[in-house]
């Protein structure tokens, strides 16, 4: 229950203190970049997750960690 | 004489920046405005075909094949479809442990036994499964700043099928610097290990697999089978079972500056159904440390799992830094960290060097024991109520080192290989080892190596 | 000028030729030479880029010439106050020229081309008299003109000229085309006015070469062809100037630049201003408005800290 309280503040102080933050759209120049992107390379990811899901007790938290396949 | 009237200008007072910024959205407005009004090219599919194996050293090898495409209309709405197929081979560990005789344990079909040489830990290599995945993912804005996802999920191996469904919904603030994510997704799973599903804690049954019936007519199957059929079929509890997951994630994309991008997550998972390995055995140990019984284990029937995930990307001169961190924690007690780092170094001619580390640590779950003693289990008051000796959930700390090379080729499609050294070592989470298990392994290491090509066009 | 736009436009031709690590496709384009630079070995990528890069100003100066009667500019020109038809990449150049107005209080306007009528740079001392010019502004103010999405109406004798933006706008738009083509490094110069897709390899800068022709050399006292070489890491890159087209009368110089409100030229601005910006039709408003400055041209361009360089 604890860490659900600091989750949820920690994203109440983010929301709040992130108006100041960010770039005019001619600043998205790098940001524009497939290379920038938060996911940039899906393949991999996907490869990646299915290989620790099958070998590690954990999985998602980038995206959906649900069930899938019968590895684990 | 005719000059500028600088009155004018100054009455307007234009500040520092102010027309360098106006004329930068303008030249925006006048460039990308007229993109859209363009008709979209052929060549709007985008594909990316991967080929990956891993392989761990005496263990589990497994190839899998990834083609994925990507179709971009003009109101920017995208499909996505994914096939994935992948094959299985090698040994993995039943859950029981080495010791310094020779072990013989049965086939999860039942249907004939291997023997484990003394000192090793018992591996099954029974594994060899394909499995075929079909993804689609549908994306499309449905109002200004507002962006919808939905997609299904099926997977199907010879014992096991999977279909899942997610839908998600982002929305922009702030000049798109800031975007929201909510998503939801189900999966229905359902097992039908060969063999059945055992009992749990019952006793793994070492006999010859022979079928008997009541009479000699072969064909009759209607019969009960006899003899150490018979028992081996009282070991089991039907044929198949099944399991739901319904995910929550909540996500928070906040651009920081030009170069930098931060992502806030925090998912939710119930998963509810047969969370047990059938195939997995736990033994059972007396004071000396040898093992007198296999039994199959047993796991609760609910697992609900939590992480908070945060991600950030920087991009400095040339390179950018992906640095990720993973908080997991679930009500099997079991608590993970886990840190992702990529670097990506540009060569110039359009390739790049991607140096990768990263770093993951699980306690184990209250249930996990790497074996049980006799004493315990068989007092009626004493034997837990769940328990499971895979190191999988197990207290365990893993490593992985890779590399990845990209490179241009043919005008614009791209050819990568990445080769990674993926180290897993469980940890021993305070049991006490009685005499004869003291020396023997009992959590041993496993390597793997990890390579792949992906060719996208 | 005519006839010289009428030959060029006859040698629409696109050559091909191979350098140590790159293909140089050249053309004529909007009476200038244009080239186009691309990092590879393969020749097929090089001519696919050169022909749709050429194809695409060509369609450029096609619509936009005031020089063609058939052109959508020349369509404009002759409504004779009637409402003409106008399509989505005209409206957004109309907006764009609209900005402009704005941003410099009036002075860059694209309807004052009519002025061309009464003055003629040809280095004589033949100034027009205040009563031709301010004839000729009758016929000039950008808040005359009225458009929408799907029209535009001009009263009676007044003409858009696109020449300040036309050029630039072809580097931009071949830029864009440029992307969609290959990945790989490319650089576009329409006579002066480029632009590059990226770093050349091992981000490198590219090395361009502007000439002035025509440079009147005070010291020497000749004409002479001088040529700058420019450094471009990425972005864009224009310039705006006079060739040597001024008139000199009594000691005073009057550069061709025209102030659009006043009708008359611009006193003490540079010779040329070159002005390097993120896409070229941003450098070279950014050019012409500091070359509006007269002799605070640089001034203004460092208050802004636009990196630029002027030769006077």
């Amino acid at each position: 229950m604890k860490k659900q309280t600091i989750v949820v503040l920690f994203v109440t102080i983010l929301s709040s203190g992130c108006s100041s933050l960010g770039v005019e759209p001619w600043e998205r120049d790098l940001l524009a970049k497939d290379e920038m992107s938060l996911s940039s390379s899906p393949v991999d990811n996907a490869l990646d997750d299915h290989i620790y899901f099958s070998k590690e007790a954990s999985s998602g938290g980038k995206g959906f960690g649900g069930g899938g396949c019968g590895c684990n | 004489m005719q000059l500028i009237t600088n009155k004018k200008q100054d009455k307007k007072s234009m500040k520092k920046d102010n027309i360098k910024a106006l004329l930068t959205l303008a030249t925006t407005a006048l460039l990308s405005g007229g993109a859209q009004a363009e008709t979209p090219d052929e060549d709007s599919w985008e594909f990316d075909t991967a080929f990956l194996l891993y392989s761990e050293v005496d263990r589990v090898s497994a190839g899998e094949v990834i083609l994925n495409a990507t179709k971009t209309f003009q109101d920017e709405e995208i499909l996505n479809l994914k096939l994935t197929v992948d094959a299985l081979t090698g040994a993995s560990a039943n859950g029981a442990i080495a010791q310094p005789n020779v072990q013989t344990f049965s086939r999860p079909s039942g249907k004939g036994q291997y023997d484990v040489a003394a000192g090793e830990t018992p591996l099954d290599d029974t594994f060899h499964d394909t499995r075929v995945q079909l993804n689609a993912q549908w994306t499309q804005p449905i109002a200004s700043d507002y962006t919808a996802s939905g997609g299904v999920h099926i997977s199907k191996e010879y014992d096991y099928l999977s279909l899942g469904l997610n839908g998600n919904i982002a929305i922009d603030f702030n000049q798109k610097n800031t975007t929201l994510s909510i998503g939801a997704s189900y999966f229905q799973d359902t097992f039908t290990p060969e063999g059945g599903i055992p009992k749990p804690f019952t006793s793994m049954l070492i006999g010859d697999g022979s079928v008997s019936w009541d009479d000699d007519d072969d064909d009759d199957y209607s019969q009960k089978p006899i003899g150490w059929a018979a028992d081996f079929a009282q070991t089991r509890m039907g044929s198949e079972d099944n399991k739901t997951t319904t995910d929550l994630l909540l996500g928070f994309t906040q651009v920081i500056n030009r170069q930098m991008i931060m992502q806030f997550n925090y998912s939710y998972s119930m998963v509810d159904g047969y969370l047990i390995d059938p195939f997995k055995i736990i033994s059972v140990v007396n004071d000396g440390g040898l093992a007198q019984d296999n039994v199959y284990e047993n796991r609760p029937d609910q697992r609900i799992k939590q992480s908070a995930y945060v991600q950030s990307m920087y991009h400095f001169d040339t390179t950018i830094l992906d640095l990720s961190y993973r908080y997991m924690w679930d009500d099997w007690d079991i608590k993970s960290h886990t840190i992702d780092s990529r670097f990506r170094i540009p060569l110039g001619d359009g390739s790049y060097i991607q140096p990768h580390f990263r770093y993951y640590q699980q306690s184990a779950a209250d249930f996990y024991a790497p074996y049980l003693m006799q004493s315990d289990f068989e007092l009626q008051n004493k034997r837990p109520e769940f328990a499971s000796a895979d190191y999988r959930i197990g207290e365990m700390a893993t490593y992985t080192l890779g590399l990845k090379y990209g490179m241009m080729v043919n005008n614009g499609h791209e050819l990568s290989f990445r080769l990674e050294y993926y180290h897993q070592a469980p940890t021993d989470g305070g049991f006490d080892s009685p005499s004869v298990l003291a020396s023997e392994e009992l959590y041993p290491t496993i390597d793997a190596v990890i390579a792949q090509v992906t060719y996208s066009f | 000028m005519n006839k010289q736009a009428k030959a060029i436009k006859n040698k629409r031709k696109v050559t091909l030729a191979v350098r140590e690590d790159s293909y140089c496709i050249s053309f004529n384009a909007m009476a200038s030479p244009c080239e186009v630079l691309v990092e590879t070995d393969s020749s097929i990528l090089a001519n696919k880029l050169g022909k749709a890069v050429a194809d695409e100003v060509w369609r450029i100066e096609d619509k936009y010439s005031r020089y063609s009667s058939s052109s959508a500019c020349g369509n404009i020109n002759n409504s004779q106050g009637k409402p003409i038809a106008i399509d989505q990449e005209t409206f957004l150049l109309l907006n764009f020229a609209e900005q402009c107005y704005q941003v410099s209080n009036g002075l860059f306007d694209i309807t004052s081309g009519v002025l061309r009528k009464v003055w003629r740079f040809d280095g004589s001392d033949s100034l027009p008299t205040k009563k031709q010019v301010n004839t000729c502004l009758a016929y000039i103010g950008w808040q005359k003109v009225f458009y929408d999405q799907h029209h535009i109406t001009l009263d009676k004798g007044m003409e858009l000229d696109f020449g300040g933006i036309g050029k630039e706008y072809a580097v931009d738009k071949a830029i864009i085309i440029a992307k969609k083509i290959t990945k790989l490094p490319v650089l576009v110069n329409l006579g002066g006015d480029l632009a590059a897709t990226s770093p050349r390899n091992n981000n490198q800068a590219w090395q361009v070469g502007i000439e002035h022709p025509d440079f009147f050399n005070k010291s020497t006292g000749k004409h002479e062809i001088k040529t700058v070489i420019v450094s471009l890491l990425k972005g864009a890159l224009a310039t705006s100037g006079d060739a040597n087209r001024f008139l000199l009368k009594e000691g005073k110089r009057y550069s061709h630049i025209l102030n659009a409100q006043t009708g008359w030229p611009i006193e003490n601005a540079p010779h040329s201003i070159t002005v390097v910006a993120p896409q070229c039709i941003q450098a070279g408003i950014l050019a012409t408005l500091a070359l509006m400055q007269g002799s605070k041209a640089e001034k203004f361009l460092t208050e802004q800290e636009i990196k630029h360089w002027a030769i006077r």
